[in-house]
């Protein structure tokens, strides 16, 4: 009889303590409805529709909307938001361990360094484009100062008004604003690197540069790989740089896939090619890193065994 | 997170220490690698200084001036500070900021602690929850946009500050569950077994033990949460209007007229920086620690 007691408290409290998981997890299942499931099934409905802002869904359109999209300027707008993510995360990778390897070697600068990188990473982009916008300036910016100043070129440069200076510029911007975020997060990887295997190899007589490149670096591959995958995917939703920097300019050449569909609402209205056009960028943006992903959890099983 | 936030032990370069002190060929090359290595360190100081030390001196430059590219001004003026300080209602959108970033941000935090509790010690949603987060945070936040516009309309909270710091709060979830995470997985379950042992309940155990562990991690997520907002841009420039706009609007809007002067154009900015490198200053170390946990664990 007491055996039944015990079990039964025992199934009781398990029950209870079920629940009570359950009431913690209940405000994050609210949310993932909220801002996950209800605008996905929002956005799936509303690009088969023709829908504007004023008044969303007032027919059913088919694939009209995607054809659309496809055929006008998104198609380009895609690409070249490939055109930027890719090299300016690897620009930015690369800069990033290489501070990080620089970092690690010095320990005096510590806290002023942890204060200035931070700065760039949590300045608020519209800010951050407002100081570049500055320094880009074709009369008193401080570049065209400094090329003019050491001759590099005779007549100031409108930077942000020409393509491809434009899209470099943003790029520039975002490395700014983005390489503390690599060099942190590899620098935390480096610092988790154990000790001894670096000094093992430098025993055996190899030089910094081999073992970094054959025992540092394979160790360290997929945290560099899972840095890279973050940052490619904050570089697909780049906007407000561009609202500052060159608003798209100059004509579409700096309009990438984010803002093209805040055109698309705010100049037409178009809540149904808007949504259209959000489901081929989600699209893109699965296709391109869900390989990655895949590589990543290859390779950090590789490791771990 | 300990390893960036305690100061490096003397152990880990032995090998510097030894090259200093070898024979003077190998001191001659240790000269230059530590040369190299200083310029390396003063050049990428000063690309991410440069931006700000440069607005700072256009703020103090005079309207001609602007237009000339000397570094810094040859006469400083304080008149720009005190057009922006005079006639721009800057504290205004300040403070429509500050109540936005601190709110949403506790609000995010009371969505995500009690259920990284749940996910990390009961598996509740098994894989689901965490991939379906992690979902929402690889998708552009224009895919949201529009439902949670036509939301806020439908429930008469569209540009409210209200409105903007509900979605706030709720868009930040996934980003703060995976900071937590972090913080949750190096906390020894042992803590919470011994806990149950004294008959406590998940809800007493959460409250009793684990926040008070988990606190340094909760602050540096709260933290990066509220710069999140702070920053945020694309969803205040739907859901705001003119009374409820916040800093990063009310700027863009104020960089766009075209008479715009540059030197108060700098002075608005550098007053929007300020209260982010106050939090930086105060926090760094704590910062450090939550940005690096996601990715550690």
């Amino acid at each position: 009889m007491t055996k039944a007691a015990t079990s039964d408290t025992l199934a009781s409290r398990l029950l209870l303590e079920r629940s009570a998981a359950w009431l913690l997890a209940a405000p994050l299942v609210a949310t993932l409805l909220i801002i996950g499931l209800y605008p996905g099934l929002y956005t799936l409905a509303a690009a088969f529709s023709k829908s504007t802002l004023g008044k969303p869904f007032q027919s059913f359109v088919g694939l009209s909307n995607y054809s659309f999209a496809m055929r006008g300027d998104f198609a380009d707008a895609l690409w070249r938001t490939v055109v930027f993510a890719i090299p300016s995360s690897l620009l930015q990778m690369l800069l990033g361990v290489a501070i990080a390897l620089l970092l690690v070697r010095v320990s005096r600068f510590g806290s002023i360094w942890r204060a200035l990188i931070f700065l760039p990473m949590m300045t608020p982009p519209v800010m951050i484009g407002i100081a570049w916008k500055l320094m880009l300036l074709p009369s008193g910016g401080l570049l065209n100062g400094a090329l003019m100043h050491f001759g590099l070129i005779s007549a100031p440069r409108s930077f942000l008004g020409e393509m491809p200076w434009a899209l470099i510029s943003i790029a520039l911007a975002d490395t700014w604003q983005w390489t503390p975020f690599v060099v942190l997060l590899a620098y935390a990887a480096l610092r988790a690197l154990p000790d001894d295997i670096r000094q093992a190899a430098y025993m055996d007589g190899a030089g910094k540069f081999r073992t970094f490149f054959q025992v540092q670096l394979p160790i360290l591959m997929p945290a560099l790989l899972g840095i890279f995958l973050i940052k490619l995917i904050i570089s697909f939703k780049v906007f407000d740089l561009i609202f500052v920097l060159t608003t798209g300019g100059p004509g579409t050449g700096t309009t990438l896939a984010s803002y093209a569909i805040f055109r698309t609402l705010l100049q037409n209205y178009d809540v149904g090619l808007a949504a259209a056009q959000v489901l081929l960028l989600v699209l893109l943006v699965t296709v391109l890193t869900l390989p990655l992903l895949r590589l990543h959890k290859r390779l950090s099983e590789v490791t771990e065994a | 997170m300990s390893a960036m936030t305690q100061s490096p032990p003397s152990t880990s370069r032995p090998s510097q220490r030894d090259a200093e002190a070898a024979p003077s060929s190998i001191g001659l090359r240790s000269m230059v690698g530590w040369l190299l290595q200083t310029v390396a360190i003063i050049a990428v100081l000063g690309f991410f200084v440069l931006p700000i030390v440069y607005l700072v001196a256009v703020s103090f430059k005079t309207q001609s001036e602007v237009a000339t590219s000397i570094f810094f001004p040859s006469e400083p003026t304080l008149a720009n500070w005190y057009a922006i300080l005079g006639t721009f209602p800057i504290f205004g959108f300040l403070g429509n900021s500050a109540f936005a970033a601190i709110v949403s941000s506790l609000g995010t935090l009371l969505i995500a602690v009690p259920a990284v509790y749940a996910i990390s010690r009961y598996n509740m949603g098994g894989n689901a929850l965490p991939s379906l987060t992690l979902g929402i945070y690889m998708a552009p936040p224009i895919v949201s946009l529009l439902p949670l516009f036509f939301l806020l309309r439908a429930t008469g909270i569209l540009h409210t500050l209200g409105g903007l710091t509900f979605v706030y709060a709720l868009m930040n979830v996934p980003v703060a569950l995976w900071l937590l995470q972090g913080f949750m997985h190096r906390i020894p379950r042992e803590i919470d077994q011994a806990a149950a042992m004294d008959g406590a309940g998940p809800i007493r155990t959460l409250v009793a033990v684990i926040l008070p562990t988990m606190m340094p991690g909760i602050v540096a997520t709260g933290i990066i949460c509220a710069v999140l907002s702070y920053n945020e841009f694309l969803f205040a420039f739907f859901m705001t209007a003119s009374e409820t706009r916040t800093m990063p609007i009310a700027l863009a809007l104020f960089q766009g007229d075209q008479i715009v002067n540059f030197g108060q154009m700098a002075v608005a900015s550098l007053i929007g920086i300020l209260p982010i490198a106050i939090a930086i200053l105060f926090f760094q170390r704590w910062l450090i620690g939550g940005l690096t946990a996601g990715a550690e664990k």
